[in-house]
């Protein structure tokens, strides 16, 4: 049994469309956003004598894995561990979207993707509790989006939206990991056409934040390093 | 009607510029935001406005980032209304603007350093009120103090007569204090080793500092100096963002230092001055300096360690916590030093919770004291400040900035806590083991017990004798020991509760000086000393403004007569008011 030509297409032709859309306005984005020029600093270093470039920037890039790190983590570990399952649904989910079309070159058949990586197995267990996981995070984060009134007086269309989106699409991610397209292909081609929309939407929205992180910590790094802030000492 | 068309002028330019002003740590900084709102309770405006979200850091953020959105950035420029973006039209925008940038943040970083994404509203806010300074938009506090310093050379508008007579005043009253004529601050002495440069605030109210790091300088045996212009290490262009201004005050310092050939720039305690002259000053200036250039603290730490001066800790047993200030903490990394020194001349000193780059501001950061429009709502955001300096249990706030002191005070003030605000250069020379002289010779021995046996024959003369003073204060308790501390020093008071009364008994005593609280009722305190600045029989009256609401100054100073010699904040000092009062009459230390 073989998945519909449409179910193929969107598994295959309209990512790639979508993908090459995407890394075409991400490169444009950076070469836009590298036009921008860096500033410097021509002073000596400051701080305890251990002012350190280099040890500033890694800090600030491992930030993200130091909830310590942050007062605004430190007392919120329920908000950073709902920033880790959801941004770990979102990397299942993204797996989860080259595993189904892709899979089946690290298995002899179709067939045998379903029986081996995603067939009713451990794995689709594992994704779908990642990502149903982060499907509950998402209802978390909407509901806080729409009553926390300083989240609200902050709040796009976009952060809506985006937020909106992503949360349907974890569902349909957890509905279609099965891959059981023989028992019906709806749920495959909800989470490929919405995966596909992503692609060519994240660029223009607020999603696109990930791009941009590591620049934007890399310069605050670079800064409060030298200057001898960064790594924050706390006694 | 096109967009462009409907702009104003202001409006306009602001447009223009902000192009100009975009560096790629900004463009980052404005790109980067998710809304996750991580920011928002690191904000004291926040924890004190609860229920308030116009005071999140995101959302004063976004004031600004939705001008980048609609301008520059694709999505916004497209569909505006899909990711908040928008413009500025009118002056009103201009306005609404300003209220944002320089009313409700202090530019202290700490969102900064709490945003998982590493945006940083302190340096856009900074420049987004560089922008609106760039067409005249700016509370009116700014205005004047960057006129200041663009024409007279510093923030406070002291002129260089009066910044080198408080120089020998001070350098003779530690002359007297220690007897020693030796004891000096030397004045554009070349090839020093060091160049010591201050905050005019130390001038105009605060000359005891000038005074304990020339004693500690001293005790060093440092050759140092003090230029005789160029010498205001502040530098308003990093509270205005107006970078032109920043550049201009710190090439002037530079210059002057290497006019001089020094080899070191000490900056004296002061958080946005140290800022500003060490860290920011070189890349608004666009210039390398090719001098060393270090905070006071470092040098009274390093004379401390290398055995230069000697301090005994006993000296200072009150219990002391510490500040750090928002531009030396988290802008320049300088924390660990001021513990250091203060451990070891403070016999209790106790930690602040959050410390270090964690702490929160004064509330007077970011220029906020010289924006008196805004005190209530800086007083208000004071309590996050005001419950962390009361859980210390400590007596005394030490701070390595003048700014600091100020907002401290402010809140002290304000919230009645039982605290004085003092600076580790106080501490520092209050400490100071001072060296004892050789022992005279057994003739010298008589001689001194001869001078000493005619001295004490002689009536003990009162400092304050013969003056006739006039205290002008609503407030009984202040009434009181105002009144008390003259009068123990032989001067004769009439005292004046509110306006219409001391217009009438200054007029009737014509006394040598007038203390004038700002705020009592009756007449209006600015009318009444405008009325006496221009009576032609109280041309010799001497002025000190002693207040406990320092947004109250431009009721005096915003008029077109001789400002008053000597202003005061509550609570004031026994020591602080005498030293004042004595410069301003020109009674010098030996004379009492």
């Amino acid at each position: 049994m073989q998945p519909s030509k449409f179910l193929y297409f969107c598994e295959h032709g309209l990512q790639e469309i979508a993908l090459g859309i995407m890394a075409l306005v991400y490169t444009t984005r950076i070469i836009w956003f590298l036009g921008f020029k860096a500033g410097g600093e021509r002073q000596a270093p400051t701080g305890s004598g251990d002012a350190d470039t280099r040890k500033g920037i890694l800090y600030s890039w491992a930030n993200i894995v130091m909830p310590w790190a942050m007062e605004s983590t430190r007392r919120k570990p329920f908000f950073y561990a709902q920033f880790v399952i959801f941004h770990l649904g979102v990397t299942a989910a993204i797996g989860l979207s080259f595993l189904i079309p892709y899979g089946h070159y690290l298995s002899d058949s179709r067939e045998e993707l379903q029986e081996g990586l995603l067939g009713g197995t451990a794995m689709v267990w594992f994704l779908q509790a990642i990502i149903g996981a982060a499907f509950v995070v998402a209802v978390v984060r909407i509901v806080r989006r729409v009553s926390d009134p300083y989240i609200r007086a902050i709040s796009s269309p976009d952060d809506y939206f985006s937020l909106v989106l992503l949360t349907v699409w974890f569902l349909s991610a957890v509905l279609a990991a099965p891959n059981q397209f023989a028992e019906g292909e709806g749920y495959l081609l909800a989470f490929f056409i919405l995966t596909a929309f992503f692609l060519i939407y994240v660029p223009f929205s607020k999603i696109s934040h990930y791009l941009y992180y590591p620049f934007t910590r890399y310069y605050l790094g670079k800064s409060l390093g030298y200057r001898g802030v960064f790594p924050i000492l706390r006694r | 009607m096109s967009e462009k068309k409907a702009r104003s002028h202001k409006a306009e330019k602001v447009i223009e510029r902000l192009g100009q002003k975009l560096s790629r740590q900004i463009a980052g900084s404005m790109v980067a935001c998710v809304h996750c709102g991580m920011c928002t309770e690191s904000c004291h405006y926040v924890l004190a406005n609860p229920g308030d979200p116009t005071y999140a850091p995101a959302y004063k953020a976004d004031k600004i980032r939705k001008l980048f959105k609609r301008h520059y950035d694709w999505t916004g420029r497209f569909f505006p209304w899909w990711v908040k973006a928008g413009s500025v039209y009118t002056d009103a925008d201009l306005e609404e603007l300003k209220d944002t940038v320089f009313g409700k943040c202090t530019n202290c970083r700490r969102c900064s350093l709490n945003c998982p994404m590493g945006v940083d509203l302190a340096s856009f806010n900074r420049m987004a009120r560089g922008l609106l300074v760039s067409v005249g938009v700016m509370p009116e506090g700014v205005a004047v103090v960057s006129k200041d310093q663009w024409e007279i050379g510093n923030q406070m508008g002291v002129l260089k007569e009066d910044y080198l007579e408080t120089l020998e005043w001070m350098a003779e009253e530690l002359q007297d204090e220690l007897d020693d004529p030796q004891a000096d601050i030397p004045v554009d002495k070349t090839d020093c080793e060091v160049v010591y440069s201050i905050n005019p605030r130390e001038v105009k109210y605060d000359p005891r500092s000038i005074s304990d790091a020339a004693k500690i300088f001293h005790f060093a045996g440092e050759n140092w100096t003090m230029p005789s212009e160029g010498w205001d290490m502040t530098n308003f262009g990093l509270f205005s963002g107006d970078d032109d201004l920043g550049g201009a005050v710190a090439r002037r310092l530079y210059e002057k230092v290497s006019e001089l050939r020094g080899k070191k720039l000490v900056i004296s305690e002061c958080g946005h001055g140290y800022r500003s002259t060490r860290c920011e000053g070189p890349n608004w200036a666009k210039q390398d300096v090719p001098f060393e250039m270090e905070s006071s603290v470092l040098t009274m730490l390093r004379y401390v360690k290398e055995g230069r001066i000697k301090v005994d800790k006993t000296r200072n047993t009150t219990s002391v916590t510490f500040h750090d200030s928002c531009n030396n903490a988290r802008s320049c990394g300088l924390t660990e030093e001021p513990r250091e020194l203060l451990n070891l001349v403070c016999t209790d000193f106790r930690e602040m919770t959050p410390n270090r780059a964690e702490n929160y501001c004064c509330t007077g950061g970011g220029g906020a004291m010289s924006m008196s429009e805004y005190t209530p709502r800086r007083l208000k955001s004071g309590k996050v400040k005001a419950d962390q300096l009361k859980a210390t249990g400590a007596k005394v706030v030490v701070t390595s900035c003048h700014n600091c002191v100020d907002g401290l005070a402010d809140v002290i003030r304000h919230y009645k806590l039982d605290m004085e605000v003092t600076q580790l250069v106080n501490l520092v020379a209050n400490a100071l083991v001072i060296p004892e002289k050789a022992a005279p010779s057994a003739e010298e021995k008589v001689a001194q017990e001869k001078v000493a046996a005619l001295e004490s024959a002689k009536p003990v003369a009162l400092p304050l004798a013969d003056l006739k003073f006039v205290v002008a204060d609503d407030e009984p308790d202040q009434l009181a020991f105002l009144s008390t501390v003259f009068e123990d020093y032989g001067a004769t008071v009439v005292t004046a509760t509110n306006g219409d009364e001391t217009l009438e008994t200054v007029r009737r005593e014509k006394p040598d000086l007038l203390t004038l609280d700002l705020e009592m009722p009756g007449l209006n305190v600015g009318d009444v000393f405008e009325t006496l600045r221009k009576d032609p029989e109280l041309e010799d009256l001497k002025v000190c403004i002693i207040t406990g609401r320092p947004e109250l100054r431009k009721l005096i100073y915003d008029r077109s007569v001789r400002v008053p010699e000597g202003y005061l904040d509550k609570p004031v000092t026994e020591e602080t008011l005498l030293l004042t009062v004595r410069k301003i009459l020109g009674i010098h230390e030996h004379e009492t």
